[in-house]
């Protein structure tokens, strides 16, 4: 079975990278103001030979169709292009800004998620009780805060109470391991706290939608404890949403969390997708794209690879 | 008890982690914060403010070179001849001065970086620079020979802006945007896109016992809260270039100071002179007259700036006070009286595009309001920069609010802006008497006579220009208290970092 859905999501892959592939081609060509405008800027001396020469030398002078047909040929054999703008290979330019990104991704869900089962069980449990209508407050306020502004207020925080503390930037891994995972806390933070909220209140009502079936009244009445009524018989089921969402959220901070990578100077997906776009720097925007369309469809096959390990049903 | 003792562990770790971002600064290299990525590193191509900064005067240097009067004195020529007709030009080159690939720096390497300049192929924005050259020539492995179609009085300042690279890279378009080359202080030494652009100290510069410090590393920070709280906390040790907003909130705070300057560049207002109702001479001094150019830098610029003419009082030798432009007076009863005389239907309704940067945002809606004052109804537009751009250079606008950098030599801007067919006339102005005025100050040599053509220049483009000079603003730098050598200046050039050292 996992081997026929593997054989269908590589399909929808490839199907979906071909449309992604043709949208972003045309739609980045679309925004008035091509990459020769943007190279020779609103405040240089220029001629509409210099114009020309400059488009020839990037091959802009081309028709769509061949320009596409050309990049999209090269891209088959593994040649996605050189960034227009530093003529480096761009999956080395996305190559060096994909790790922060991955990093941050696994350090917000650790913690958005991680927190969230234990808080969203929690709230089920009080349910009704003041605890409960206090912690509900808090996740509103959690879902409707904006990462880049909880971000500011992090790092205006830290510059009072740590003034020595330099928190900002990025550092790779295999340079300074604790200075990396250091500078990628608050950040996480910003970026999880949200999850955190979201998450828990969906564990909460699937829980309390659990907690009511006859399957609990069972559990309770052979005398299961309480903790494993809620953690083994509840939670289980309670998992499908919660797995679901997580995905969703993967995919979201795989492509790249932009206003919070601004916020604490992390050279992340989010900067190289809109720095990308602003430059008009075709190749580097292209191959982005695909590779973030590549991490969403691959987590979306993660979580459907779940939901067959927590039900069984799937599986057959 | 066990889970206490976990907790206990973890927070010691959290703790442990934070300390370890407190990474001592290196002693001699100094960090910069800087706000947006350059896009790629080779001066011939490059030329926007974020590129210029990082390579001008540190990685890269000109046969000239501009000070912070920005005034033209020697760089890698020490000294030049200028023939009596003003159309050979003989340039000597310094002794002892190699490239950062280690071979050294001579005539043949002067000719092939300006010829690379002038080339169809490397397609440079800077090539019209040297419109006027004809021949370049390295008659020996010091002396380097321009000869002109005519004489062209601005061509020192321009060379100061055009770096000198290793022969090698005459005909090669990509190699310096990722690996420059250059003579200057620093050498490049690393390039993380986003991350920040490191440069290392240059051992054989030819100028004696300097660089002072170790390297330069500019880290690319957008946020500019972010920024403050970097220097404010020390992790970052200069904010170089900065504007009234970011600076103000920095003034007071401990261990940081500001040095400022007037700005080279300054704001404006253009108008489209090619259609109605903009192409009434009346009509444009209706509108200087209707502007308040103080309220503007007190509401947009926190007062950080002065009212602008065509030309920054920043240069000295050239620029007429504004208080002589009978146009700068604000008056709106006079406008009112302008815009009847004038025979243009009323209420007059038009739009502006705004260059999409928040200081040009807020100078077009105090502008919108004053206009409005005297019943010209503004409505506001604010693209997106590429379309900014595409609709500037095709003259889609009725008014557009922007910002210009500015350049140290007056022709270098006139010419190209307000000649008729300039490369950057894009109001499609044209006035004969102003034409025959840039020609003859393009040509004159003597800097009496050819400040004396700038003045009639200045005083015809003050009310009847294509362009409302609205103000220069002060432009500023915060850095640690333990910086010291560092002159910040107009044109934004970071220079003087191979005079700058960092204290304990």
């Amino acid at each position: 079975m996992p081997l026929r859905l593997l054989a269908n999501r590589l399909l929808d892959l490839a199907l979906v990278l071909f449309c992604v592939s043709a949208i972003v081609f045309a739609m980045i060509r679309l925004i008035p103001g091509d990459a020769v405008a943007i190279m020779l800027g609103a405040n240089t001396e220029v001629t509409p030979e210099r114009v020309a020469a400059l488009r020839a030398r990037i091959g802009l002078d081309q028709p769509l169709v061949t320009q596409y047909l050309a990049w999209i040929g090269a891209a088959l054999r593994g040649d996605f292009g050189t960034s227009l703008w530093t003529g480096r290979p761009v999956i080395a330019e996305i190559g060096a800004q994909v790790w922060p990104t991955v990093q941050l991704t696994v350090l917000a869900l650790a913690l958005g998620a991680g927190l969230a089962i234990p808080t969203g069980v929690l709230m089920a449990r009080l349910r009704g009780r003041f605890a409960d209508g206090a912690m509900r407050v808090i996740t509103v306020a959690g879902l409707t805060i904006p990462s880049f502004w909880l971000g500011i207020v992090m790092i205006l925080a830290l510059a009072t109470l740590a003034p020595n503390l330099q928190a900002l930037g990025y550092v790779p891994f295999s340079e300074d391991p604790l200075g990396n995972i250091g500078r990628l806390l608050l950040p996480a933070i910003a970026l999880g706290l949200p999850i955190l909220a979201n998450l828990s209140r969906l564990v909460r009502s699937a829980m309390l939608d659990a907690l009511v079936q006859d399957y609990v009244r069972t559990a309770r009445a052979k005398g299961a404890s309480e903790r494993s009524v809620l953690y083994k018989h509840a939670l289980r089921n309670a998992q499908i949403p919660f797995v679901t969402s997580v995905g969703v959220n993967a995919g979201y901070l795989l492509g790249g969390a932009i206003v919070v990578e601004q916020v604490f100077a992390i050279p992340g997906l989010g900067r190289l997708i809109l720095g990308a776009i602003a430059d008009r720097n075709y190749p580097l925007l292209q191959a982005a794209i695909l590779v973030v369309t590549c991490g969403f469809v691959v987590m979306n096959f993660i979580v459907d690879l779940l939901y067959a390990v927590i039900d069984p049903r799937v599986r057959n | 008890m066990l889970r206490n003792a976990l907790k206990a562990a973890l927070l010691t770790a959290a703790a442990s982690l934070c300390a370890a971002g407190l990474t001592p600064v290196r002693a001699q290299t100094l960090e910069a914060a800087i706000d947006a990525s350059p896009a790629g590193l080779d001066p011939h191509i490059i030329t926007a403010f974020a590129s210029f900064m990082v390579v001008n005067g540190t990685i890269y240097e000109g046969l000239t070179a501009i000070d912070k009067d920005l005034r033209v004195g020697p760089g890698l020529a020490e000294s030049w001849t200028v023939a009596p007709d003003g159309k050979t030009y003989n340039f000597k080159l310094r002794s002892g001065v190699t490239f950062h690939n280690g071979a050294p720096m001579e005539a043949a390497d002067v000719a092939a970086s300006l010829k690379r300049v002038m080339a169809k192929e490397i397609a440079s924005p800077l090539a019209s620079r040297l419109a006027a050259v004809d021949s370049v020539t390295a008659p020996d492995a010091t002396t380097v020979e321009l000869k002109l179609k005519e004489p062209a009085a601005p061509l020192l300042t321009s060379l100061a802006t055009l770096a000198i690279v290793p022969r090698s890279f005459e005909a090669d378009k990509d190699g310096l945007q990722k690996q420059p080359v250059g003579t200057g202080p620093f050498k490049f030494r690393e390039w993380q896109p986003n991350g920040f652009i490191a440069l290392s100290k240059n051992d054989a510069y030819w100028r004696k016992d300097l660089p002072k410090l170790d390297g330069v590393k500019f880290n690319i920070v957008p946020e500019s809260a972010t920024r403050q709280v970097g220097v404010s906390s020390g992790q970052y040790a200069m904010l170089p270039n900065i504007d009234a907003a970011t600076a103000l909130q920095l003034k007071g705070k401990p261990g940081v100071k500001l040095s400022e300057t007037l700005e080279l560049a300054y704001t404006l207002i253009g108008f489209n002179v090619a259609k109605p109702p903009f192409d009434n001479a009346k009509v444009r001094e209706a509108v200087n007259t209707a502007l308040n150019r103080d309220e503007i830098i007190q509401a947009a610029l926190f007062g950080a700036g002065v009212p602008g003419g065509p030309l920054s009082p920043a240069l000295k030798d050239w620029a007429t006070d504004v208080k002589q432009f009978s146009c700068y007076k604000h008056d709106p009863a006079k406008a009112k009286q302008l815009l009847k005389e004038s025979g243009v239907a009323q209420p007059i309704s038009v739009t502006m595009t705004v260059l999409p940067r928040q200081d040009i945002k807020d100078i077009a809606q105090v502008v919108q309001q004053q206009l409005g004052n005297v019943g010209i109804k503004v409505e506001l537009k604010t693209p997106e920069l590429g379309q900014f751009i595409q609709d500037w250079r095709n003259g889609a606008f009725d008014l557009f609010a922007s910002t210009n950098a500015g350049s140290p030599d007056p022709d270098d801007y006139f010419f190209r802006t307000f000649r008729t067919g300039g490369s950057t006339n894009v109001f499609k102005y044209t006035n004969p008497e102003l034409d025959a005025l840039l020609d003859k100050a393009r040509a004159n040599t003597d800097p009496a006579s050819r400040k004396a053509d700038y003045a009639k220049v200045q005083s015809i483009l003050a009310c009847d220009g294509p362009i409302a000079h609205l103000a220069y603003g002060q432009l500023f730098t915060a850095s640690r208290a333990n910086v010291s050598g560092y002159e910040i200046m107009a044109n934004r050039s970071l220079s003087s970092l191979a005079e700058t050292a960092v204290g304990k």
